[in-house]
């Protein structure tokens, strides 16, 4: 596991350069488990970042707001990595503004599936690896639960447990923790039409448009979200099945070849919907239909921006 | 007085023949108000609603009236609801809803509100195993506290101590045969709960002289760094019993159309934005400060109550761990401006 | 006599190839079914998935998108990228549940009247039979 300490180091020779404006770290959080994200921008506050199997923000989100000309330093996971590459890749962001701390990942704590198993007390609490397994803390006792019933699902099916940019990495190069295989996306697939609406009603009523799946994505990040234009209005502001299916059907769309699968969407809807099975089933075709993966590579072009003239072209009459 | 657990249900079967009743539903790992025609759809063994009643109230999308044309323009109001009853709705939230009553029927009466609150009755229930970011206590409330409520509930083993706070609820109770009276060990029992409960809240806000502390430190850049981690999210807003910002749009189709009302949030950078492009609340600093003051500033200085009542929805939910008792608390920690 | 459903379609045609194809059909006088509504835009690499989700929002029953054959398009590129997008979004409409034949894309060009009314002829008898549209329909009851 990652030492605190080590990463600390690592920190404040970065805010050794004059010109880092902050570095994008995590730190303890208000109640229990919780991390927060935390601006490091003095030397004394270095001593506060942590890095836990509880870090689960993506911070390269703060980058899509970041328009000073200053440098910034970030610590990225392995799937963090990959937006960080994308953003990138879309020149959001100059890769000689950024100093990356790449942090290797074993995997990251689901708070859904921990508190199914273990509760939640205000302070007193601490986790650390084991091998396979996580070894929790509270209030003196101990309990331990291996780590791929306790993990993001994401995390069990982790390529890239390293991160493929940085400047530094801190922990030891880990090998990739299971395959991506689309089981999930690939049995949702065997239902029929019917029974895909179905589900897919119920998700999607359920929805209360707050935009936090939005707002949360590192590569959400247009001026004017096409949801909020009012001239022309393609979404109603009001809340109903017609609006709300549109509403996620044309997210997805726009990450088609940027998603690179963070999960933050899906951790930060406030009414549990299953974002990623939607915005997997978009990678899965896409790498399969035009054989491009986003996020793994600096310098590869936007997936809907090319073309290849023999593309797959199903029922074009 | 007391009724037994297993008359629970016929109870609820009889209210539902002459009411509309909104109740705890299970929706896999959240619970959501929502109508029940039948009392085993309802689901009493939570903590609180993801979504907090106020969305019965004030629905997030509603219609204020339609409009159509043939030969003639018609105008049309929707039609009124029936009775409604809310039942097992916990303290908070029925405090929060006397908040909501003093925007939408104070100066200027909102009939749609109205409509739906003028006739409802509320049957609560005492929490009595708050959730770790309850806060009730610090803002005038409390897990057994009866504002706002017709009758509590509070679960007492194999039944449930029934106090009547308001003569609705009295009527509603005299009604079904299997209300008994309470005996001394009933009243004990429920006070051991209620104390158990209000012990168990290990989260406080200070709130003696709030409002001038946040007014002394209107300027500070306390405020951006909070904002600095802010999403910008909106779900603080969506899921708070007491925030009520909205937005009218217009909706057509064809000839004919209405009029909407749908929740905002004073979150967005659009919810504020002028015809001409100014923006008075530019920066997230400038719309998470003034939430906070809404909150613990503007509401009690105004209305001598707290806008905030304690549910910990917010913080529970926020992607980014922004704490409002963290940051309340922190507020007394900040050098004054000059 | 009760009325039949009879499927409103709208196809979004690009100027050069597929629009003026539809304009020889009408000339040289070739009946095609009149459930097509044409919407002419410069190129089919104009059409954002947008355009398709708000018409099957506002109720009409199918999109046709009409670009020029691959590597004749006017614009050069417009019609591989349009390409693209049908195809992601015809993908993503079949795993939320919507058929995704209700979403169909042709090559027709400026010489091809007679294709142009068949491919309106066979869309319109295909979405005839899947029938009027409910799932992303507005509701529009206020």
């Amino acid at each position: 596991m990652v030492g605190n300490k080590e990463l600390q180091n690592e920190i404040r020779k970065i805010m050794d350069h004059k010109d880092v404006k902050y570095v994008l770290a995590y730190k303890k959080g208000t109640y229990g488990f919780q991390t927060t994200p935390f601006f490091v921008s003095k030397r004394e506050e270095v001593s506060q970042v942590i890095f836990s199997p509880f870090c689960l923000n993506n911070l390269t989100m703060y980058i899509k707001n970041e328009y000073a000309k200053e440098k910034i330093g970030i610590v990225v996971k392995g799937c963090d990595s990959r937006s960080l590459i994308q953003m990138i890749n879309e020149k959001r962001i100059p890769r000689d503004r950024l100093f990356i701390i790449g942090v290797s990942c074993g995997g990251v704590i689901d708070p859904k599936k921990r508190s199914k198993r273990i509760s939640e007390p205000l302070e007193n609490v601490d986790v650390v690896e084991k091998d396979d397994k996580f070894v929790f803390t509270v209030n003196g006792k101990k309990q331990e639960i291996p780590k791929r019933e306790i993990v993001f699902d994401k995390c069990i099916h982790c390529e890239y447990p390293t991160p493929l940019i940085y400047d530094f990495l801190v922990g030891d190069k880990i090998e990739p923790l299971g395959k991506e295989d689309y089981c999930d996306v690939k049995d949702f697939e065997k239902n029929s039409l019917t029974d895909k609406w179905k589900f897919w009603e119920q998700q999607f009523d359920k929805c209360i448009r707050c935009y936090a799946c939005r707002n949360v994505c590192p590569v959400c990040y247009c001026e004017k979200c096409m949801a909020e234009q009012l001239d022309p209005q393609w979404l109603r502001r009001s809340v109903n099945i017609s609006e709300n299916t549109v509403w996620h059907i044309i997210r997805a769309f726009h990450l088609a070849g940027r998603c690179t699968s963070c999960g933050e969407c899906e951790r930060a809807c406030p009414m549990d919907i299953p974002l990623m099975l939607l915005n997997k089933k978009v990678e899965k075709d896409i790498k399969e239909l035009f054989d491009y993966n986003a996020g793994k590579e600096l310098d590869s072009k936007p997936l809907l921006a090319i073309f290849k003239p023999d593309d797959p072209e199903e029922d074009i009459k | 007085m007391i009724i037994d657990k297993n008359k629970i249900n016929a109870f609820i079967n009889q209210i539902i023949s002459d009411h509309i009743v909104f109740a705890p539903v299970k929706n896999k790992d959240m619970v959501l108000f929502k109508q029940i025609k039948k009392p085993d759809e309802m689901t009493l063994d939570y903590n609180n609603s993801r979504i907090p009643p106020k969305s019965i109230y004030l629905p997030q999308t509603e219609t204020l009236f339609r409009f159509s044309k043939n030969q003639n323009i018609n105008l049309e109001t929707p039609k009124k609801d029936g009775r409604t009853l809310l039942f097992g709705i916990r303290p908070c939230d029925a405090k929060s809803l006397k908040i909501l009553d003093q925007v939408f029927t104070g100066e200027y009466k909102d009939s749609l509100y109205l409509s739906r609150r003028k006739n409802s009755i509320l049957i609560g229930l005492t929490c009595h195993n708050p959730s770790l970011n309850c806060f009730c206590t610090s803002v005038n409330s409390s897990p057994a506290d009866t504002d706002g409520l017709d009758v509590l509930l509070t679960d007492i083993g194999d039944k449930y101590y029934v106090e009547l706070i308001t003569s609705r609820g009295g009527k509603i109770v005299k009604n079904f045969p299997g209300f008994k009276p309470a005996n001394k060990e009933d009243k004990k029992k429920k006070e051991e709960i209620v104390k158990k409960a209000k012990d168990s809240i290990k989260r406080h806000i200070k709130s003696e002289r709030l409002a001038s502390i946040l007014d002394s430190i209107f300027e500070n850049k306390y405020w951006e760094e909070i904002a600095r981690k802010c999403l910008g999210c909106g779900i603080c807003t969506f899921l708070c019993p007491t925030c009520h910002c909205f937005d009218m749009q217009d909706e057509t189709a064809g000839d004919k159309g209405a009029r909407i009302r749908v929740w905002d949030s004073c979150m967005y950078p659009e919810y504020t934005m002028q015809a001409s492009g100014y923006n008075p609340r530019p920066y997230q600093m400038n719309r998470i400060r003034n939430r906070v003051f809404h909150k613990f500033n503007y509401l009690p200085k105004n209305n001598q109550v707290f806008g905030c009542v304690g549910c910990g929805r917010c913080i529970t939910e926020c992607p980014v761990n922004i704490d409002i008792i963290e940051v309340v608390n922190q507020a007394r920690e900040v050098k004054k401006d000059e | 006599m009760s009325k039949e459903f009879e499927p409103n379609i709208v196809a979004f045609l690009c100027n050069w190839c597929s629009y003026a194809g539809a304009d020889l059909a009408g000339t040289s006088r070739i009946q095609y079914p009149p459930n097509v509504k044409i919407i002419r835009v410069m190129c089919s690499g104009r059409v954002n998935p947008v355009f398709v989700l708000n018409a099957l929002q506002q109720g009409v029953d199918g999109v046709i998108i009409g670009g020029c054959h691959p590597g004749e398009c006017h614009y050069e590129t417009g019609n591989y990228l349009a390409r693209r997008r049908v195809t992601v979004l015809k993908k993503l409409l079949e795993y939320i549940g919507i058929d995704p034949r209700r979403v169909q894309m042709a090559w027709i060009s400026a010489s091809e009247g007679a294709k142009f009314a068949d491919v309106i002829k066979t869309a319109t008898d295909e979405i005839r039979n899947l029938g009027p549209i409910k799932k992303i329909k507005r509701r529009n009851e206020w």
